[in-house]
């Protein structure tokens, strides 16, 4: 499901890539624009966390016209006064202005780099209606973003989900081989699919689906498991018929004391064994006989 | 300088990647000898460093750069070490009131609301001064000791965030220097109720660095020919590598800190 969230043809998209200090979620967000570049798709970076040389290695060189960065990294603030774009412009007018320098009525693509940096400067509240603006709105075809879910309260972090199409949350793979995606989709219909995948990012920033484990709450009607018999083929028989049951009821338990058994053992045949003891001087002889209590 | 931490890092005063934003962190134990690493490393290396010095006096800093042959005093009056002593810094700004004169690095001590802008233009001028002054010193170094300090004197997590990225935008993409910041973790443990704290720096602070060294205590607890352990971790930002990661256990010595893998102490072994 990974791959076709990225390909993600459908417009009016979100697509949240959630990650946390333990896997880094820009290497995702990059083979995301990688493969809207390949869609011919005009591609626009606010970028707040790396800067352009940081995120241009390694993406498609042959479509760099379609890729526009708006450097939000050198100065984000407005703190040394030359900034091109402060995250206090992160408003609907702003970003409309950006997006018009290029005169292409393309399929616009809006990537946000992260959106932790416009939260932590924005009220939430607000920030969850631009963004669903920017959805609805029309002027772009798609909005992706990264966001570091552990800077953020986890009801802020609740929000900007639900306001996504598509949420990947990535986390490392055990054993250090690749890692995993945990995406959430939602279709138009308002279906909920989920799933959790292996994956890894090649040299070229292609994505490679390693395995796939089926998410416990992704198959939710599994009816044709119940239909099974699990004593079907059995080596063994469960069920007892009447001359076999009979046959063990007859059967004594080994520690059930029979009549027979306790006057076997406590009148002993003739020519049996017999304890002699003769008590030494330093022999601490208890008079009392220890099986008193015994009921024998 | 530690030699054995250099071969680990794979980094020599003579050569070592421009660009990086290395953290350090520790958590039940004190980690600020490798600040004295990374200071004895970056002066040798011929950099301009610039040295936010916020816990300790320079006195301190010196006597102990003395031990690891690296004379802070001397480094200064050339010109390569820029030094802010935030101790007395501060005390400026506490004894005089408004009515001090210095520089307006430490503002933040009189409206905490406002933010690090103060103690950024400190570091941008002196490491810009570096670059444009025609002088000989190699690519400018940001030391930070240790940033969780400001969290106490009143300044937001956000505001530090801040403040680290403007560092990093400057030193490390612009001007392809370098960058060592110190983060102290409360041993706090109930993480939850507390969020608004140095935790919450220390995680902003990974997103944004290339490599950490977390070091902490034993779990076992103190240990006589073990002092701790610390996990190298380079958060491949570069290249397509992720995150790699290997765990270390060292000894400081009077002059210097060996460094081995996991229960192979000379002591034990």
């Amino acid at each position: 499901m990974l791959l076709e969230v990225l390909q993600g043809t459908e417009a009016g998209g979100f697509i949240l890539i959630q990650d946390s200090v333990n896997y880094c979620g820009r290497h995702l967000l990059k083979s995301c624009i990688n493969t809207a570049l390949k869609r011919e798709e005009v591609v626009h970076v606010l970028g707040f966390e790396v800067s352009q040389e940081e995120l241009n290695d390694g993406l498609d060189r042959t479509s760099a016209q379609r890729l526009h960065f708006h450097n939000a990294y050198s100065d984000p603030l407005g703190w040394t006064g030359n900034s091109p774009f402060t995250v206090h412009q992160f408003t609907l007018e702003d970003i409309g202005t950006l997006l018009k320098q290029t005169p292409q009525a393309k399929a616009v693509t809006l990537v946000i780099d992260s959106l932790s940096w416009i939260l932590r400067h924005h009220d939430p509240a607000a920030i969850c209606q631009k963004l669903q603006a920017l959805k609805k709105g029309g002027v772009v075809r798609a909005v992706i973003g990264l966001l570091h879910s552990d800077l953020h309260q986890r009801g802020t972090v609740g929000s900007i989900c639900h306001l996504a199409t598509s949420v990947i949350t990535v986390a490392p793979g055990t054993r250090g081989l690749g890692a995993v995606a945990k995406i959430t989709r939602r279709t138009k219909s308002g279906k909920l699919m989920q799933d959790e995948e292996i994956f890894s990012i090649n040299e070229d920033l292609t994505v490679t689906i390693q395995s796939k484990r089926s998410h416990p709450g992704s198959t939710p009607m599994n009816t044709d498991e119940s239909e099974v018999d699990p004593t079907a083929h059995l080596t063994f028989n469960l069920r007892l018929s009447d001359t076999q049951r009979e046959a063990k009821e007859k059967l004594p338990l080994p520690f059930v004391f029979s009549k027979e058994k306790k006057s076997a053992l406590l009148h002993p045949g003739t020519g049996s064994g017999r304890i002699l003891y003769e008590p030494d001087a330093n022999d601490d002889y208890d008079q009392e006989d220890p099986d008193d209590d015994l009921d024998v | 300088m530690f030699a054995e931490l250099n071969s680990i890092l794979n980094t020599s005063p003579d050569s070592f990647k421009p660009g990086e934003f290395i953290l350090v962190s520790d958590k039940h134990t004190d980690a600020s000898f490798l600040i004295h690493h990374f200071l004895s490393f970056y002066l040798r290396a011929g950099c301009k460093v610039c040295f936010l010095g916020l816990v300790q006096s320079f006195s301190h800093y010196s006597a102990i750069s003395q031990r690891l042959g690296v004379s802070l005093t001397q480094a200064r009056e050339k010109g390569q070490l820029v030094f802010l002593e935030g101790l007395k810094e501060s005390l400026g700004v506490l004894l005089q009131g408004e009515a001090s004169k210095g520089t307006r690095a430490v503002d933040f001590l009189r409206d905490p609301s406002s933010g690090l802008r103060g103690l950024y233009d400190f570091v941008r001028d002196n490491v810009r001064g570096a670059v444009g002054g025609g002088e000989e010193w190699g690519p400018p170094v940001l030391l930070v000791d240790d940033l969780s300090v400001v969290l106490s004197l009143g300044v937001s997590v956000g505001a530090a965030l801040d403040f680290s990225h403007y560092c990093r935008a400057t030193v490390c993409s612009e001007l392809q220097g370098s960058m060592v910041m110190l983060v102290r973790c409360e041993a706090e443990e109930e993480e939850e109720s507390d969020d608004e704290g140095s935790e919450r720096l220390l995680r902003g602070l990974i997103h944004q660095c290339s490599l950490t060294l977390q070091v902490q205590g034993l779990p076992t607890g103190y240990c006589r020919d073990i002092h701790g352990q610390v996990e190298v971790c380079w958060r491949g930002q570069c290249d397509r590598q992720q995150t790699q990661k290997k765990l270390f256990q060292y000894k400081v010595h009077d002059k210097g800190a060996s460094f081995f893998a996991r229960g192979m102490s000379s002591a034990v072994l």
